[in-house]
């Protein structure tokens, strides 16, 4: 090996060539790779906008029309919970699309991709956080049947809840963890490409 | 860009031209050949999306190597773990006669630099100018000669072949 230019060069560029064929099926894998992931997204969207045409407005209905303050109080949280699991999606899924490789310059795509996963990392962290108001709406219907009905079906109700709270967080929060151990890297490759050179 | 068949020609084309460097690209970024093939077609996955906004403002070369390197950094970095390092020259011993040895350690020795340095000497190594590296990673065309000056020198014999 040397450091001569073009003999490095002429080394680097002797690999063999690739046959027609071959190119035309990596194309066709391309585009149906294309048309799988906005199939993808379009289910994705179509999940949140029956969660906004269907579930909220029962919600709300039963937020306003429950039987008693209690009933009322806990759709009203679970109204403002889905509306906020639904925003949380759509960020998600825009910050998704906004990172990804395009043809800027390197530095300002790995300085905008680390920023989206930033943004999406926090979102994932905090799901607990931002999820609470449907569980706390469930926890104040598990009260209104240990009031009314039975202890049996509250203590149910309350150990559903808090366990699908707890794995939301955990699994969400797991989440998080990868997509922050993504931004440290790209951090990384950011500052090694920004190293300036002594030598 | 008018319909799609337009853009299908085009994408067939830009594949055509391309496709023996974006391999290249690959092979510094991915050790087994299923990750390579999965890089590469992420790559021509981001230049099919881009394509429609290409309006020919910057040199179709220098746009595609951003696209590259930018899906390469990425595609890296959403890399649960990094596996043990597979031979290259073992897993394409299948075409080993064709193969320069040379380039295969050339290849070796670029995917063990950091990525920085990978980026600007995978660049210089297909032949684009400083002025064009600059244009590709944003990094001064002065600061890119310094360092590929230094990258160059780390090609020599002793560091390529432990």
């Amino acid at each position: 090996m040397t450091d001569d230019a073009s003999v490095l060069q002429a080394a680097w560029m002797s690999s063999p060539p690739t046959s027609g064929d071959q190119r035309r099926t990596t194309v066709d894998l391309i585009l149906e790779r294309d048309r799988a992931s906005r199939l993808r997204e379009r289910r994705q969207q179509i999940g949140a906008v029956i969660v906004m045409l269907l579930l909220v407005p029962v919600l709300v209905w039963a937020a306003v029309y429950g039987i008693s303050p209690l009933v009322r109080t806990a759709y009203a949280l679970m109204t403002v919970g889905c509306v906020a699991g639904v925003a949380a999606q759509w960020f998600f899924l825009d910050g998704s699309r906004r990172a990804l490789p395009g043809p800027s310059d390197t530095r300002s795509q790995l300085r905008n991709s680390a920023f989206m996963l930033e943004c999406q990392g926090w979102l994932a962290r905090t799901a607990a956080l931002w999820s609470a108001p449907v569980f706390v709406g469930v926890l104040l219907i598990g009260l209104w049947l240990y009031r009314e009905r039975s202890a049996a079906e509250a203590v149910a109700l309350f150990a559903l809840d808090v366990g699908v709270w707890i794995a939301t967080g955990i699994f969400v929060g797991r989440a998080g963890s990868v997509l922050a151990r993504r931004r440290r890297q790209l951090e990384d490759a950011l500052s090694d490409l920004d190293a300036r050179d002594s030598a | 860009m008018h319909t799609e068949h337009d853009r299908v020609t085009r994408f067939a084309a830009l594949m055509a031209d391309y496709e023996r460097p974006m391999r290249r690209l690959c092979s510094a970024y991915a050790d087994r050949a299923a990750d390579r093939d999965d890089l590469f077609q992420e790559i021509f996955l981001a230049v099919w999306r881009a394509l429609p906004a290409f309006r020919g403002e910057a040199s179709e070369r220098t746009w595609l190597y951003r696209i590259a390197h930018n899906v390469a950094l990425t595609w890296q970095a959403r890399q649960r773990r990094r596996e043990a390092r597979e031979s290259p020259l073992t897993e394409q011993s299948g075409v080993a006669a064709e193969v320069d040895v040379r380039a295969l350690e050339l290849q070796r020795a670029v995917a063990r630099m950091r990525p920085g340095d990978r980026t600007l000497v995978l660049l210089w190594l297909e032949g684009l100018s400083a002025a064009e590296i600059e244009d590709v990673t944003g990094i001064k065309a002065a600061t890119v000669a310094v360092r590929l000056s230094r990258i160059r020198k780390s090609l020599r014999p002793n560091e390529v072949m432990p």
